[in-house]
């Protein structure tokens, strides 16, 4: 079988070529700083719209996990709210509000 | 499981650490993606992992069987099967009730009274892009332009891997399976992955979503209750939405793949700068455009084959790509618009030439293909026929009335849209290697505040993605 299968020297381009440009695929980093990247990125995504975590929790509905979990999210966006890290979030909100109000 | 979400956020972050954990466990990390996977598209109904695998048993079966044969009659056939296998899948689950709709409206036309029942069946989502995944590696191996590929974990994740399972890019096997053959030696491309990342959730979540519930789906719904300028901002509105909803998926895809470690061809590249109908489908779902090229337009004949045939295939094949959008006659119209928009700008290539030559003529030629695309997303975006008939009779005589829908916010929305349409390439090159320059954890802190601000920024709620349903 594996004789008579077809053997390619060269894989076909794709259309376009590649999404990222190769100038840019130079330089980058491993698996590793990929993981750190996200876990940083998350952890400030919970502190400036903790309350995403806990609406989110509260749609995945009821359950032994859940429940725990769902009180902790209440409680850490409480705590972000006291620390006045919502604000931000709430300024831009607002902003956005203004401008979708606005008429000619 | 939607990208801009925080279900996926904490999806991927695990992903990401099994893959760090891994390194060079090359095997073991296509395995884990393979199941990461098959998790994610169980999120929408596990029962679609079936049909999922069914694809992939049949795609590594037959690329087998076809890289076997001796002879090509066998070959021919096995291609044959493959195909019709794949087809079958596609047609039952995504067009039986359509054919049963249109058999009924037929027979009440003939004025006969026995009506079929319709079979209600549930739509998995991404079927018409993994069918179209599996389609386009047996044709290769029928052709010889792609290698057999001898390991069933490799062939399930070319039809599964997550970022592009339910809305593409229709990645090609040819480019796709070398990349699983051995790990790629590049560095991964955190900037620029991060920056596709940031854009396309900025793109769908605050111009794309705010455009669909502030302005396109209020007049779309009720046409005629608008005038003619809340009509004409509606469908631009519409356009941008379009635009920035799907480029926004493949982009996201793009982007995760590269942290990932993969690559992906791109998908967009500005198609509303296009001065010719035909240069719109080389920068609009530019993966779907060249599969329906090589897969349907040039085993039809091209345009080796002489003028008229050379329109009969454009027509034959816009429609059928039309058609794979979406079981509704409206998706036919839709296509046959392009399709028979390309065949007359062919005709009239003498007369207009390959490109506008003159600065004005540019802009002019933009314009109107500009234009042209939009009327054909009236049909596409209407409810069905009726609507888009008053749609378009709306817009040819109810001028009278001022503008009630499209505010100051919608306005500066289909025109942030418009605007990306026309920044030069190098800005996303800068930016990357701006971003590039900070340090892992600086990235990642500016990625989190960035994804809070576009959160902020968004509507309450993600709408799913437009393509999802195709």
């Amino acid at each position: 079988m594996v004789a008579v299968e077809s053997e390619l020297t060269t894989i076909a381009a794709p259309p376009g070529g590649d999404a990222i440009p190769l100038a840019l695929r130079r330089r980058g980093g491993t698996p590793r700083q990929v993981f750190v990247l996200t876990l940083v990125g998350t952890l400030l995504l919970a502190l400036f719209a903790s309350a995403d975590l806990s609406s989110w929790l509260d749609r995945m509905g009821d359950g032994p996990v859940l429940v725990p979990l769902q009180n902790v999210a209440t409680e850490w966006d409480g705590a972000m709210q006291r620390l006045n890290l919502t604000r931000p979030a709430a300024a831009l909100r607002a902003a956005m509000h203004r401008l979708l109000d606005a008429e000619w | 499981m939607l990208f801009p979400t925080s279900g996926f956020l904490l999806f991927f972050l695990v992903v990401a650490a099994v893959m760090a954990a891994l390194e060079t466990r090359f095997a073991t990390k296509k395995a884990v993606l393979v199941a990461a996977s098959y998790y994610f598209y169980a999120q929408w109904d596990w029962r679609f992992c079936f049909l999922l695998a069914f694809s992939t048993g049949v795609s590594y079966v037959v690329g087998r069987l076809i890289g076997a044969a001796r002879r090509r009659d066998r070959r021919r056939l096995f291609l044959a099967t493959g195909v019709t296998l794949h087809l079958g899948v596609l047609g039952v689950f995504k067009y039986l009730d359509f054919f049963v709709l249109s058999a009924n409206r037929l027979a009440q036309l003939l004025g006969l009274s026995h009506e079929l029942p319709f079979f209600e069946l549930l739509l998995p989502v991404g079927i018409s892009f993994f069918t179209f995944h599996g389609i386009s590696y047996i044709t290769d191996v029928y052709r010889g332009d792609v290698k057999v590929c001898r390991d069933p974990l490799d062939m399930a994740l070319y039809m599964s891997f997550f970022p592009q399972l339910v809305a593409g890019p229709i990645v090609r096997a040819a480019y796709f399976l070398p990349q699983l053959a051995r790990p790629s030696a590049e560095p991964i491309p955190l900037a620029p992955a991060m920056l596709l990342i940031l854009g396309g959730l900025f793109k769908k979540v605050v111009v794309a979503n705010y455009l669909a519930t502030g302005l396109v789906d209020p007049v779309f719904a009720a046409p005629t209750s608008y005038g003619g300028p809340d009509l004409l901002l509606a469908v631009y509105g519409y356009a941008v939405q379009i635009y920035c909803d799907f480029s926004a998926y493949s982009d996201i895809a793009i982007g995760l793949a590269a942290l990932l470690g993969f690559r992906f061809p791109p998908n967009f590249n500005q198609p509303y700068r296009a001065e010719r109908l035909r240069e719109f489908w080389r920068r609009w779902h530019i993966s779907l455009s060249s599969w329906l090229r090589d897969y349907l337009y040039k085993p039809l004949g091209g345009n080796r084959r002489g003028r008229l045939k050379t329109y009969r295939n454009l027509l034959v094949t816009m429609l059928l790509g039309g058609l794979w959008h979406g079981a509704a006659w409206k998706f036919v119209a839709w296509g046959a618009l392009h399709g028979g928009g390309l065949a007359i700008e062919r005709l009239l290539e003498p007369l207009i030439g390959r490109r506008a030559q003159t600065p004005a003529a540019r802009v002019i030629a933009t314009i109107v293909v500009f234009h042209l695309v939009c009327l054909a997303w009236i049909f596409f975006r209407a409810e069905d026929f009726v609507v888009a008939r008053l749609y378009i009779e709306g817009l040819a005589g109810g001028w009278r009335d001022g503008v009630q829908q499209a505010g100051p916010a919608m306005v500066a929305l289909i025109l942030v849209g418009m605007a990306g349409q026309f920044t030069p390439p190098a800005l996303f090159e800068r930016a990357a290697a701006a971003l590039g320059r900070l340090p892992v954890w600086g990235l990642g802190a500016t990625s989190g505040v960035a994804v809070a601000a576009i959160d902020a920024l968004g509507p309450a709620g993600v709408a799913p993605f437009i393509y999802f349903r195709f």
